[in-house]
């Protein structure tokens, strides 16, 4: 059986069994059946309990051997000691159990019964997801946990071991665009580990792009033969949770006395080409880029073109890009000669960065970016450009379709030079309310383009510095 | 020697200290484990500690090998040897040595320990002093290090980390990332070290056919320390393994 076979019934389950679901129709268990239903699930959903004959409206079972169908997909939100009985009687009709309660290896008490749980999964014969997590969301299968998830299926997979976390690059990534392959939330990971989805994210066509929020490091040396198998071929994005660098106190070596875990996740993204991100922030951010762009190994980026209004800001972000190694270089003398041919109003600095007061970005509506940013790609060849408005700036003072104008002009540029330049859009704004709805159609409507857009400079940038270390990474190995 | 014989005698090595009941090998066991996986180390002799005249056994060590030599005590329990007057460097005749010995023996510091003997060597050529390392994580198995050695290893922490094993790119990688990576160029008239003959030891104790991969069982932690660089050599001065 190939991994995706073993795992698609995760991914897509044709039937759901759910225990805990009580006839009073307002335990968690519930509230999942509910979830899936809007989320549109459309196989069969078989509520388990011992005496009730209906739950949610659906027809209830009182045990898994009773079900019409054997199940795919279990959500278990029974209390913890009551479920390896359960499991251990499944006699191979459940594919996988998700195990939301806690009270196993995460308490100090809890490593028995956890021990318990794996070995009555083994019995059972099915995989388990968990215990301590808080679900599954597969926009392919129509299967979610959270309130508000997105059906678009996206290219993004997750692998989380914390289920809060999960919840929240749901949340966020919806919020900035990021559309999902997948999102498993592992808890514990008493059996399914962090590596098992890593393997099947690699295979699935559906995914392009995988992020892990790891914090154990269980089954480390498989994750890192994956990944170091895998090549980078798939962007990686590691959010490490507990990277402390407690020094092994009882070491003898000076080796071992150095070696804590932050440098084995150190080691282990350097030589695999993974990227290891600092923040739930950062994860999201690199997660985006690496959902809208394609790599470009032949050239990694370095050279970044700064196009926007706000001289400070330019000048700010050429610093911190600097501080990621990028380089934001000031354009040959014959490119910034033909840009000065634009006759473009004074105080519009044409030499990287490209400074444009609102002033000159209103010429011709805001097409005036076409006609800068074609002498940019023709002569200047950048490898990626950052286009960034303050939006404050253009507020009240300028026709609506500017900013649209803008954008259209770059993205006709960037169309007519395929593969020349990584594009990535910054929409800066102050928090005041009209300009953050404003701020946030604009943002879906650049999204609905593909484009990457960021709040500010610097995690731009970050975002922009993880996509030239896979690209750099790439050209070494497999470019020779 | 094919791979295999090199794994094995590594390991007939490491079953010989076992079976000694130790969990560390002592230095002349380290160096010849690296010697197997073809890191350089220096022309060593031991001499037993149990005769009362080593002055002969010492002149027949002296005689094998090209002097100055350096002697060093042997003992389990000597965690670092010139702490407590263990090492003495550029000693240029028999009857220095033997001296040295004598006075070895005599130390109130060295005298509360359990001496196992004396290892003799060839001086090695002066270099600049790296570090060399293993460790083995319980969940991701052997890693290797590398970083400029002496006090600099301890107070700046200048080290590059990775898992075993490890590609030709990856010992690149681990040297480019360290501050101290320019030295190997020659900074400021100091002589250069050859980067070359480092990333050749970083394979032979970290690669794929490499010594922590190949002994990933028994080697719980390594240290060659000083890994003496020069401009076209690379060589162990000193080896600990802890076994485990």
């Amino acid at each position: 059986m190939t991994i995706i076979d073993e795992f698609m019934p995760l991914f897509a389950p044709r039937t759901i069994a759910v225990y805990g679901a009580s006839a009073k129709n307002h335990a968690l268990p519930n509230v999942f059946i509910r979830r899936i239903q809007e989320f549109g699930y459309r196989g069969a959903i078989y509520p388990i309990h011992p005496t009730a004959s209906e739950i949610n409206g659906l027809p209830a079972y009182p045990s898994l051997a009773d079900t019409p169908q054997p199940v795919d997909y279990a959500y278990i939100g029974i209390s913890a000691p009551l479920i390896p009985p359960i499991l251990a009687a499944a006699q191979g009709r459940l594919r996988f159990a998700q195990v939301v309660a806690s009270g196993f290896a995460e308490i100090e008490s809890g490593e028995g019964l956890q021990a318990q749980l794996a070995q009555a999964a083994r019995a059972g014969g099915m995989r388990l997801l968990g215990p301590n997590c808080l679900g599954t969301y597969s926009p392919r299968g129509q299967l979610t946990f959270t309130e508000i998830s997105p059906r678009d299926v996206g290219t993004v997979g997750i692998v989380s071991q914390s289920g809060g976390i999960g919840t929240d690059v749901i949340r966020r990534g919806m919020a900035r665009g990021v559309k999902f392959s997948g999102l498993v939330t592992l808890g514990n990971s008493a059996d399914v580990t962090p590596a098992d989805l890593l393997e099947f994210y690699l295979a699935d066509p559906q995914t392009r792009v995988i992020g892990l929020y790891i914090e154990s490091g269980q089954q480390g040396r498989r994750l890192f033969e994956l990944l170091r198998q895998a090549k980078a071929t798939k962007p990686v994005v590691i959010l490490k949770g507990g990277r402390t660098q407690q020094g092994l106190i009882a070491a003898a070596s000076h080796t071992g006395s150095l070696a804590g875990d932050d440098r084995v996740w150190v080691a282990l993204a350097r030589q695999t080409g993974s990227i290891l991100v600092e923040s739930l922030d950062q994860f999201v951010d690199t997660l985006l880029l690496f959902q809208a762009v394609e790599p470009r190994p032949e050239r990694p980026t370095r050279e970044v073109v700064l196009f926007g209004n706000g001289g400070g800001t330019s000048v700010l972000a050429t610093d911190a890009y600097a501080r990621l190694g990028l380089a934001v270089t000031r354009f040959a003398p014959p490119l910034i000669a033909a840009l000065n041919d634009l006759h473009l109003p004074p105080g519009t600095s044409l030499t990287n960065p490209i400074d444009c007061p609102v002033g000159t970005f209103q010429q011709d509506d805001g097409r005036v970016a076409e006609k800068i940013l074609e002498l940019i790609y023709d002569q200047g060849q950048p490898e990626a450009v950052v286009m960034h408005l303050n939006m404050s700036a253009f507020g009240g003072r300028s026709k609506p379709e500017v900013l649209d104008n803008l954008v259209d002009a770059a993205l006709r540029v960037q169309q007519r030079y395929p593969g020349q330049a990584h594009f990535i859009l910054v929409l800066r704004a102050d928090g005041e309310p009209s300009l953050e709805a404003r701020k946030r159609a604009f943002r879906e409507r650049a999204l609905a383009l593909g484009l990457p857009v960021y709040d500010e400079m610097t995690p731009a940038g970050g975002a922009l510095a993880a996509l030239s270390a896979l690209e750099l990474f790439r050209n070494r190995r497999l470019c020779q | 020697m094919t791979m295999l014989d090199v794994q094995s005698r590594g390991q007939a090595l490491i079953r010989a200290a076992r079976a000694q009941q130790r969990t560390a090998l002592d230095e002349a066991a380290g160096k010849s484990l690296l010697a197997i996986y073809g890191v350089r180390v220096p022309q060593t002799r031991v001499v037993s500690a149990q005769s009362s005249d080593f002055s002969e056994a010492v002149a027949t060590a002296c005689a094998s090998m090209q002097g100055p030599w350096v002697l060093k005590v042997m003992s389990a329990t000597i965690l670092h040897k010139s702490d407590v007057g263990g090492v003495r460097l550029g000693l240029c005749s028999v009857a220095e040595v033997s001296a040295a010995i004598s006075t070895m023996l005599q130390s109130p510091e060295i005298k509360a320990h359990v001496i196992d003997g004396f290892l003799i060597e060839e001086m090695a050529p002066a270099g600049q002093e790296w570090v060399v390392g293993g460790w083995r994580d319980p969940q991701f198995g052997p890693l290797v290090m590398v970083g400029l050695g002496g006090i600099f290893i301890e107070v700046l922490k200048d080290v590059a980390f990775r898992l075993c094993p490890i590609s030709q790119l990856d010992a690149e990688d681990m040297i480019s990332e360290l501050k101290a990576a320019a030295l190997l160029t020659g900074v400021r008239g100091q002589p250069p070290a050859s980067a070359q003959a480092l990333i050749a030891v970083l394979l032979q104790v970290g690669g794929e056919q490499g010594l922590l991969m190949q002994q990933a069982d028994a080697v719980m932690e390594m240290d060659i320390n000083p890994l003496m660089v020069t401009a076209d050599a690379a060589v162990a001065v000193d080896a600990r393994f802890i076994l485990g």
